[in-house]
């Protein structure tokens, strides 16, 4: 069996993996302990597999690791600042956003992706900015509301600064 | 006990006990472990629908380097059981094996690997090489029972089938009064027919099972399941090995709904480890969850009501055929719902519920959020919609008219229980009449109703309304139980049986515990569904958990505190009934300012009084109070492409007192969104020869975030004598009706009805063509 | 998963992509985004080579104007300020239609034709602007109109070269003009069940100078409606013409029936689909119908 070895910058820490060169991003990620990037569907469909790809959110499923090399990633686990949580993770605790909890951690990287370039988003945008994240538990409501009190809770410590 | 106003725990959106945990993608799910030797174990699933294995040839897959273990039908004990996860003596039909001779559709199993990498695993399903006897297919429900059908569950081995030799799971039959008689009192018959598909649970998270043996030799099972103590219970006879030797344990689940509520890969999973001996995982594909996991009964219901010119309802009869698949999980008791949480929404003397379940050689049907209630609701409340119209009254009118009322006596409940004659149903808690008055105005159904449908253009808006009950938990039969015991630090473990799912579950039991103990709700630390270390719980299906498994924890909760109070009576020198438990302390009702922090007590209790405050209770109600649901929706039709837009749905809902509203109304939206799929754009759509054509979610479509309409949700409160802090259920009724109220509303707008689910724009465009409105 | 896939190449210029290609004994595949390839089990694939590091992701002017190439993502499409000025922004409308953020971010303009679905968005709005693609093997480069481009459902003329550019020509000149992209699906990210883009001048007495009409998912390939297309020039824009273009439209298509829809629906839907674009266009044309 071939590997090959790629290098990446993951949750702000450098890293270099050995993997297969038809190993899938997921599966690697999984395989080094990142357990918050969930896997759905294995089709690019569900988004419970979203991390940030140089701050573009991806399928980690369909993408082959060897594509994510030289880049910068994000997932759940680089989130939260020690037992500081992110405006959105804050959010959707308060909001009730998370039930079972599966997509949750998708939904919020895909949050965080579009707030960095729309920090003043209308609903739909936020229903746009979600629709690749897939729920089976919520109906949406409130991870929708819970991106925008985010947002809001953003705009407001910036104003604050 | 402690009022409504006065409570400082229930009925708060307190944040979810484990939403930490969930938000920063802590591992906690099934799959987020790692077992150093881990195997991977795959089942290989029958491409035929219908097929005797006449000789099955695993040598070659044994001898791939990296596989360490295939089984077949030779290598298993052969156990006849049902897969459903309910209370011993399961009323479904024993008709499953672990590995058989017979395949009866599509992804049945036929072999099971258990190899060092997925891959392997793969290749070695490839080479087990199996020759089939090709059975014709049964696939059309009315063709199951055919004279010359081909006979589906021909063992002599299998119980609890009602007739297999005409492919009947199962039969149910039940009347109150006399409908004949009530017919003829009528002086108008209404009857239709309406059909429903197979509609998947699609968890985010598929079925997943990891089992190893653990140092003592105990077969552990760690499941994404909603059943742990049935699972336990059903692995160790399915292999014959003792239940003692069985621990099951249930981490966070990513979904259920309802497929979860079967033991569906526990058995072949420990199989597999008990004969490599080594930790294996199986973990379904999306694409095998689909076809090899379970889906909700699809049904032909013909509903006959008749009433009298003044709309009251003099009889209803509801007939159905619905079809189980190849295995008769859940088959009477979905179908035992579709007549007995249905018919009775309407105080009718003269009612008659009749029932077929078929079997078909087509994935296997079982629990789904609504459990026979979203096909019924469809049927009544479709047909309800159409009396009033008829008789040009006003939908709300008629039903106000006609529904159950606080007081009565549900009498078809005690004929359909589970499995058995079950209990009548009393009514002690009743919101529906205020569920209708409050939906009504959100959605500005006076004004709407009496402008009639709105047109502009090519397009038609229409509002409509539909309404449902549900249970909440199985009366006579949902048992929960708990354990509580105190820590030196004046916190409290509660261990309970019971399955959160994602449903919150331990939350709102946490929260029941730290008001009757008087603590704050962080003072309680939650351990669920382990069958080592929490007392029994049947798990959570039926909208039990908070009334059942609630009312264990807080019976435990209780007793609890009667020892707490009994130790404080005498460190403080108060008799006991002068105490009371709040804020973290036990405090004298009387100004004497005698007080004692729960640390405090709890220290003096482990180490001077050496003695553990701990206690358990069991929990059981002889009735199941129904939660009610009026739910109404605004659509807009376009009468070109025939979209149906749903603009606005309300759900306004009596689920007793919400422990936690916030939650409560997650659990709402989300139900919506399952009908709404269910009604418009879900289906499990099966070729000739029985395959599914659409296993994955590019073809299997649930709504996105961009799929939703605007949702309004109304928590109505009543007080339920039966549930802990007036509590009822919400898990499942709120999927009853969002998709009949949207068809009532499409048929406002346009005067077409549609009793085929799922309603596709071709559908409504066809009858908008017949009916002359199209505009294409 | 690809335990078949033995080698990833990434290399930094055509000339190496293409050696690496046709040395592989047809067991290698160009990787864009690799949303469509890797959810496919094709283990004839015996390695990928890597389009990303060369140089084929830009959207610049060409003559009057635009080249896209091959590894543009959808939602770089989506975003690009000339892209969403061009013709009323129906390129981009298109690939942001695509699916979800998620894929769009990683799909390639020459993934999604190569992949040469009859769905394909992007597809349809290129072949109402006469686009043009260009690409090449080791005989050289040779460029080709779009509509000469899908042979096939999954099926196109490259064969084993590589697509390297789209090029968009400038749209016919004139100030009374309009553009409109329309889909359907069965939820609002589905692929299309139909797709529809038109395009149209009209003169000061508002008969039509120039007219494009092109349809995805209802033929083998995306198409043009040449007969509708016919039937329109020079006529004076009123609903009632706009009536019969449609008509035309939905006895041209030849769609399938499929798990979306059926082929009598579709058949509608072109026709209804394109009625309103026409409508759109015309109110962008400032034509009063």
């Amino acid at each position: 069996m071939n590997t090959i070895e790629i290098g990446v910058k993951i949750n702000g820490d450098s890293k270099r993996w050995t993997i297969a060169p038809g190993d899938l991003l997921l599966d690697v990620l999984r395989r080094e302990g990142y357990y918050g990037v969930k896997r759905g569907c294995e089709s690019g469909e569900c988004g419970a597999c979203t991390v940030l790809l140089d701050g573009k959110a991806i399928n980690s499923c369909v993408m082959f690791a060897a594509q994510a090399d030289g880049c910068e990633l994000l997932t759940i686990e680089g989130l939260a600042q020690g037992d500081t949580l992110d405006p959105i993770q804050e959010a959707f605790l308060e909001r009730g956003a998370v039930q079972c909890g599966y997509c949750t951690p998708g939904m919020i990287l895909s949050a965080k992706a579009f707030l960095a370039h729309q920090p003043n988003p209308t609903e739909d945008e936020v229903r746009d900015a979600l629709a690749g994240n897939l729920c089976r538990c919520t109906g949406y409501l409130k991870p929708v509301e819970a991106v925008l009190a985010a947002a809001e809770a953003c705009r407001r410590s910036a104003r604050e600064r | 006990m402690t009022m409504n106003s006065e409570r400082s725990i229930v009925g708060k959106n307190f944040r979810k006990v484990d939403g930490v945990k969930l938000v920063t993608g802590r591992p906690a799910f099934t799959d987020d472990i790692h077992l150093p030797g881990m195997l991977i174990g795959k089942i290989l699933p029958s491409p035929r629908a219908h097929a005797r294995i006449k000789n099955i040839d695993a040598s070659k897959a044994k001898a791939l380097p990296g596989v360490h273990a295939v089984l077949t039908y030779r290598d298993v004990p052969r156990v006849p059981h049902t897969t459903a996860g309910q209370a011993w003596p399961e009323p479904s039909p024993k008709d499953t094996y672990l590995l058989d001779w017979k395949v009866r559709f599509v992804g049945d199993r036929v072999a099971a690997v258990a190899a060092e990498s997925r891959a392997i695993a793969e290749e070695a399903l490839r080479l087990i090489e199996v020759e089939y006897e090709d059975l014709p297919p049964v696939l059309e429900i009315e063709q199951a029972m055919a004279p010359g059908a081909p006979v589906i569950h021909d063992e002599p081995d299998s119980t609890g089938i009602h007739d297999a030799a005409h492919n009947v799971a199962g039969f149910i039959l039940k009347e109150i009064g006399s409908v004949e008689r009530g017919f003829r009192e009528a002086d108008h018959i209404f009857e239709r027919e309406f059909r429903t598909q197979r509609q998947q649970h699609c968890s985010i998270e598929p079925h997943i099972t990891i089992s190893w043996l653990d140092p003592d030799n105990r077969l552990v099972i760690r499941s994404s399941t909603q059943v742990p103590f049935h699972a336990r219970r059903q692995v160790a006879q399915i292999l014959q090995i003792p239940l003692q030797r069985v621990h099951v344990v249930k981490p966070r689940i990513g979904g259920g709904f309802g497929g979860k509520q079967e033991m569906l890969l526990e058995d072949i999973c420990g199989a597999l480890a008990l004969a490599t001996r080594r930790p294996v995982k199986i973990e379904y594909t999306r694409e095998e969850e689909f076809f090899m996991a379970r889906s909700r009964h699809p049904q032909i219901l013909r509903m006959k009501m008749g009433v009298k010119r003044d709309g009251t309802i003099v009889a209803s009869q509801l007939t159905v055929l619905a079809t189980t698949g190849a295995y008769g999980s859940h088959a009477t008791t979905v179908q035992g719902n579709t007549g007995s949480k249905v018919l009775p929404l309407y105080r009718v003397p003269n009612m008659k519920f009749e029932c077929h379940i078929v079997y078909t050689t087509a994935p296997v049907a079982g629990a789904f959020r609504g459990y026979g209630c979203p096909q019924g609701f469809l049927a009544q409340e479709s047909l309800v919609d159409e009396i009033a119209h008829e008789l040009k009254m006003d939908p709300i009118e008629f039903r106000r008219k006609n529904m159950i009322r606080l007081g009565d006596l549900d009498e078809l409940s005690a004929e359909l229980g589970e499995g058995r004659r079950g209990l009548p149903r009393r009514i002690r808690s009743c919101g529906l009449p205020e569920c209708l008055e409050r939906g009504a105005a959100a959605i500005d159904w006076e004004r709407r109703r009496k402008a009639g449908p709105a047109s502009n253009g090519h397009l038609r808006r229409g509002v409509g309304v539909a309404c449902s009950m549900q249970g909440s938990g199985i009366a006579g039969i949902d048992w929960a139980s708990a354990l509580i015991k105190l820590n030196e630090d004046g916190s409290f473990h509660l261990l309970a049986g019971a399955s959160d799912l994602g449903t919150g579950a331990d939350t709102v039991l946490a929260q029941i515990v730290a008001e009757t103990l008087g603590v704050s709700l962080d003072k309680i630390t939650v351990t669920s569904g382990d069958t080592d270390f929490t007392p029994f719980d049947v798990g959570a299906y039926a909208s039990s958990t908070t009334i059942i498994s609630g009312g264990a924890v807080k019976k435990t909760a209780e007793k609890v505190r009667d020892q707490i109070v009994k130790l404080a009576s005498k460190m403080l020198e108060v008799p006991p009934e002068e105490l009371i438990c709040r804020d973290n302390q036990v405090v004298a009702k009387s100004e004497c300012g005698k007080a004692v922090t729960m640390a405090d007590l709890a220290m003096h209790a482990t180490y001077r009084e050496k003695f553990q405050i701990i206690d358990s209770a069991s929990h059981f109600n002889t009735d199941s109070p129904p939660p009610f649901c009026a739910q109404f929706a605004d659509v807009e039709v376009d009468t070109e492409t025939g979209e149906i837009r749903v603009l606005h749905l309300v759900t306004a809902v009596d689920c007793g007192v919400p422990i936690n509203p916030r939650q409560a109304e997650g659990q709402v939206e989300g139900a919506v969104a399952q009908s709404l799929g269910y009604g418009f754009t879900e289906e499990m759509v099966l070729d000739g020869q029985g395959r599914m054509i659409n296993p994955s979610f590019l073809d299997y479509k649930i709504l996105s975030s961009k799929d939703m309409p605007k949702l309004t949700t109304i928590l109505v409160e009543t007080e339920e004598p039966l549930g802990p802090y007036g509590a009822k259920s919400i898990g499942e009724v709120a999927i009853n009706t969002a998709a009949p109220a949207v068809l009532n509303a499409v048929f406002h707008a346009t005067g077409v009805r549609f009793r085929k689910l799922p309603v596709r724009p071709e559908d409504v465009l066809r009858a908008l063509g017949a009916k002359g409105d199209a505009c294409a | 998963m690809f335990d078949h896939i033995q080698a990833f190449h990434r290399p930094r210029n055509i000339q190496e992509a293409l050696r690496l290609i046709q040395d592989g004994g047809g067991g290698g595949r160009f990787l864009a985004g690799g949303t469509d390839l890797a959810v496919q089990a094709d283990r004839s694939v015996r390695f990928l080579v890597d389009l990303s590091k060369l140089g084929l992701n830009y959207i610049r002017p060409s003559g009057s104007g635009w080249a896209i190439g091959a590894t543009t993502t959808m939602a770089e499409l989506e975003k690009s300020p000339a892209i969403r000025a061009l013709a009323n922004g129906i390129l981009a409308k298109a690939a942001a239609s695509c699916g979800t953020v998620q894929n769009r971010n990683m799909a390639t303009l020459g993934g999604n034709l190569v992949n040469a679905s009859p769905a394909a968005d992007t597809a349809t709005p290129l072949l109402a602007l006469d686009a043009v693609v260009t690409f090449t093997d080791a005989q050289g480069q040779r460029t080709t109109a779009l509509a000469g481009f899908f042979s096939g459902p999954h099926r196109t003329a490259a064969g084993g070269a590589l697509l390297v550019e789209v090029e968009v020509p400038e749209p016919p000149a004139g100030a009374r003009a309009g553009w409109s992209f329309r889909k359907l699906g069965r939820t609002q990210s589905d692929i299309s069940l139909v797709n529809a883009a038109a395009g149209l001048g009209v003169g000061p007495d508002n008969c039509v100078q120039w007219v494009r009409i092109a349809l995805g998912a209802v033929a083998p390939t995306p198409m043009r409606a040449a007969n509708a297309e016919k039937l329109l020039a020079g006529r004076k824009l009123e609903p009632g013409v706009i009536d019969e273009a449609a008509a035309e439209v939905a006895r041209e298509v030849r769609p399938i029936s499929d798990i979306r829809a059926s082929a009598d629906y579709r058949r509608q839907m072109s026709g209804v689909l394109v009625k309103r674009a026409l409508q759109e266009c015309a109110r962008q044309a400032e034509c009063a119908l």
